[in-house]
């Protein structure tokens, strides 16, 4: 018996789950960018880092649900050609990475208003990580064979 | 004319590299959404701001002042990027709708810049003298956000339509101006 996926049954439902999934990690990765720039001494200088991440904790944290949540939509579509994909297990290692370092260190520094060259590294890894992110997330689809 | 330049275009040395390769296209797609990712946070904040809902202690101004250059130098990396991609497959995107319907929506950002540049943009300063932000700033907001939303989805439509019928429609072209120019 074949189980039918709700996404396999409109040619519509991927493109679309795709255009939230995008919106979800650009509102997460720039509302996180903007602390990560503030740190790094570039942006909103108007505002302390502390500041800045507890305005946009919401909005980093929704649309990191957002692109979670379609991410997995996307992923259910078809996970036999996912999980074997070299560059999509690069992109969800540097995303729990990513994450775990959004939720410990990073808030940390953010919290203590530090901009010291130890914040400021952290600040790059985070722009770093999330950038490894998009890359593995692109690299999906141009990748030839797996594990 | 316009299809001869695109087919010229995509044709440059450059180009016909970025299009044929395997490394390179996606390394630049990919820089191109994390250009879209880093900067985009500033469009939506700078509009979140003038819708009221986050940041309340800080004023519009220092908001839009501070975002400017970064949101100008954001711009100039995706598009550097999107023009690259672009240019790579010009004779397709030409004819793509979804891109079509992009640059549509471009020049509606253009129009949006010059009908709220005197109101809003040009005097933020202006925007905090109530404690709420005036209606014409809400409305240039709302309407910032669902043009770039609007972009960005037409961006991803892009690539669905991958070979479109038009290529073809434009060897006929081709095959035309050649005849005419003889």
């Amino acid at each position: 018996m074949q189980i039918a996926n709700l996404l396999n049954s409109s040619e519509l439902t991927f493109p679309i789950l795709e255009c939230f999934h995008i919106a979800g990690f650009i509102i997460a990765i720039g509302t996180t960018a903007i602390v990560d720039f503030r740190i790094l001494g570039y942006g909103l200088l108007g505002q302390t880092p502390s500041q800045l991440m507890k305005s946009t904790r919401f909005w980093t944290l929704g649309g990191l649900l957002v692109a979670i949540f379609t991410g997995l939509g996307l992923y259910s579509s078809d996970p036999d050609t996912y999980y074997l994909n070299l560059s999509f297990l690069f992109k969800i290692a540097c995303l729990i990475l990513a994450i775990i370092l959004n939720y410990t260190i990073h808030g940390k520094v953010a919290k203590a208003d530090s901009t010291s060259g130890g914040a400021k590294v952290v600040a790059c890894i985070s722009l770093a990580l999330w950038g490894a992110v998009i890359f593995g997330g692109i690299f999906i689809a141009f990748v030839q064979g797996g594990l | 004319m316009i299809m001869s330049f695109a087919t010229w275009l995509e044709n440059l040395d450059f180009f016909a590299f970025i299009r044929g390769s395997s490394n390179e296209y996606p390394a630049i797609l990919a820089l191109h959404l994390f250009g879209m990712a880093l900067f985009g946070g500033m469009i939506l904040l700078t509009d979140l701001r003038m819708l009221g809902w986050i940041l309340p202690e800080q004023s519009i101004a220092s908001i839009v002042n501070a975002t400017r250059w970064p949101k100008r130098i954001g711009f100039l990396w995706v598009a550097a990027c999107g023009f690259i991609l672009a240019a790579s497959k010009a004779e397709g995107y030409l004819l793509n709708a979804f891109f079509q319907l992009k640059l549509t929506l471009f020049a509606l950002v253009f129009v949006h810049a010059m009908v709220f540049r005197g109101s809003v943009y040009k005097h933020p300063e202006e925007l905090d003298r109530t404690p709420q932000p005036p209606g014409r700033a809400k409305l240039a907001a709302a309407i910032s956000l669902v043009l770039w939303l609007g972009i960005m989805c037409a961006g991803r439509g892009i690539g669905y339509l991958n070979a479109p019928p038009g290529l073809h429609y434009a060897a006929w072209l081709r095959t035309i101006l050649k005849f005419i120019q003889g």
